[in-house]
């Protein structure tokens, strides 16, 4: 006679997900970004793309403050690179290395998935964005109002959330594309044009304007002008809470798509229209 | 006793049967339209609005500039991606090994880069045009468009010789990505090279292309201050870089054929 026992499920805490993911990601699904790519992201595309712009700001007839303020703008948008093309490619990785199917069928809760591989992105973003902002200060004359470092800080923090958000909301879209990078490459490029990266979003059309808000990088760009001008704590909170709704808007979205997939690959039992 | 019959090898067939992959494989993979097309219009628009009423030139500023770009990320990414591939593939070696010299078939490729090069520069063009509402003042369009040509060819010899370096590095992803701001700002896509503090400018002189644009803006745009030799001695600098980067990249692929013969693979790189 067989039994009738049901097998037990052992539990799968959340921060044993997050903090395997977090742990593992950089030799699985980013195991992409070596040491090396990692240290020129950082420190050598900041100050390339700082200088490339600077000196386009020059030949247009641009004084110092406008060469500061496309400095600040660069140093900010480099996060992309970190953030949302890292993040991105995940999906890529998932795919190219078969694990995708293997990752659908897991029982881990998916935010805490998701948000332990953002962990490793959120922080050389961060680092990314402060080495930038290093070298708009001591090359490009960009002034920081005295006390403002802690704003600066957290604004940082938030802008390199938000956009690890959107990043994985990026791949989450890339679940039901072929590659990623396109995507990827289409957001950072548009990120300089839309974001008030290089001139201020005010000189575009109305609709570019809105367009533009919808993006995380113009939010968090703006947190951190405000915070670096030594804006009121109001009127940075303000942009605070700003970034984090669209960083959450994003992380939503992206478990959203990621689930819809899912079910789609359940009833379908296969990924590899995609 | 039979002799066995050695087909003849057809150099000129080698180079349009790999132009020919070249084109397939871009129609198949849209992420080359990244560093071809999509790039640049950005930065041809960004360009454009920073430039904004800085003078009667500042279109043609933006318009070189940008479609410079355009073929420089080709080049950058399309040398790199084509060695690269050969990897990926498994057919580094037996293309090398086969009786056609692989510079003919990396011409190929090159040949391909500097067609949708040039097709991403007409895109920005066009784009560019639409945000201005008038086309950009060139005082002599012929010379302008055959020196543009030249352009192109200068930075075809730079994608050989960066095809014939790929070969013995595993790097060439690390130096497109992070490389590809400072390559831009090194020959002076979007401005004079003049500007850059002096010691940078034997370096981007070791550029075929930093050459060839100056000699380009030189030509489109009155009153530009590029380096003081002139006109005429760009072109002559443009000319002799092009020639020892092809001789360069010539002997590499000698050098690299013959090491596969010797030793079978190329694995160790």
């Amino acid at each position: 006679m067989l039994a009738s026992a049901t097998p037990s499920v052992p539990r799968v805490s959340f921060w044993r997900t997050f903090w395997s993911n977090a742990v593992m990601a950089p030799r699985t699904t980013l195991g992409f970004m070596r040491i090396d790519f990692v240290l020129g992201t950082i420190f050598i595309i900041p100050l390339t793309q700082m200088v490339f712009f600077a000196f386009v700001v020059q030949v247009g007839g641009g004084g110092a403050s406008e060469i500061a303020f496309t400095a600040l703008g660069n140093a900010v948008a480099t996060v992309t690179y970190s953030s949302v093309f890292s993040v991105c490619q995940t999906t890529d990785s998932e795919k190219q290395q078969g694990t995708m199917e293997h990752l659908l069928v897991t029982p881990a809760n998916r935010f805490a998935l998701y948000f332990g591989r953002g962990i490793l992105p959120i922080l050389i973003s961060f680092a990314t964005v402060t080495v930038g902002i290093f070298y708009a200060v001591t090359l490009f004359g960009v002034q920081v109002a005295p006390g403002s470092l802690p704003a600066l800080a957290g604004a940082i923090a938030l802008t390199a959330f938000a956009m690890v958000g959107f990043g994985l909301l990026l791949g989450g879209v890339a679940l039901y594309l072929r590659t990623s990078i396109i995507l990827a490459n289409i957001f950072l490029f548009i990120g300089l044009l839309l974001s008030g990266v290089n001139f201020p979003t005010s000189q575009l059309p109305p609709v570019l304007q809105w367009i533009g808000y919808g993006f995380p990088l113009t939010w968090g760009l703006d947190a951190i002008r405000a915070a670096a001008a030594g804006d009121p704590l109001g009127t940075v909170a303000l942009y605070y809470v700003a970034v984090l709704a669209a960083g959450a808007i994003s992380f939503g979205a992206a478990i959203g798509l990621w689930e819809y997939f899912e079910h789609r690959a359940f009833a379908t039992g296969s990924i590899a229209r995609y | 006793m039979t002799t066995v019959e050695v087909p003849r090898i057809s150099r000129s067939r080698a180079t349009s049967a790999s132009l020919r992959l070249s084109f397939l494989m871009f129609m198949a993979d849209p992420q080359w339209l990244i560093p071809s097309m999509i790039a640049p219009v950005v930065f041809g628009l960004v360009a454009f609005e920073l430039f904004r009423g800085s003078g009667p030139y500042y279109l043609t500023y933006a318009i070189l500039g940008a479609g410079m770009m355009s073929m420089w990320g080709q080049t950058l990414y399309g040398s790199g991606w084509a060695i690269g591939q050969d990897r990926e593939f498994g057919t580094l070696e037996p293309t090398v090994q086969s009786p056609t010299p692989y510079v003919y078939v990396v011409l190929g490729r090159v040949l391909w880069n500097v067609i949708s090069g040039l097709i991403g520069g007409g895109i920005v063009y066009l784009v560019v045009l639409a945000a201005a509402g008038s086309p950009p003042a060139v005082p002599d369009p012929v010379g302008f468009v055959v020196l543009f040509v030249f352009v192109m060819l200068t930075l075809a010899s730079v994608g050989i010789l960066f095809s014939a370096a790929w070969v013995y590095t595993r790097y060439s992803g690390f130096i497109q990505n992070v490389g590809e701001f400072a390559f831009y700002v090194g020959t002076g896509c979007m401005f004079p090279v003049v500007l850059l503090p002096f010691w940078t400018n034997p370096i981007a002189l070791i550029f075929p292309p930093t050459w060839a644009l100056d000699a380009l803006r030189y030509l489109a745009i009155p009153g530009y201050v590029g380096f003081g030799w002139g006109f005429w001695p760009d072109i002559a600098g443009a000319v002799a870089t092009t020639a020892i980067y092809v001789a360069i990249a010539s002997t590499v692929f000698k050098r690299v054929e013959l090491h596969v013969l010797s030793k079978g693979d190329l694995s160790d790189y």
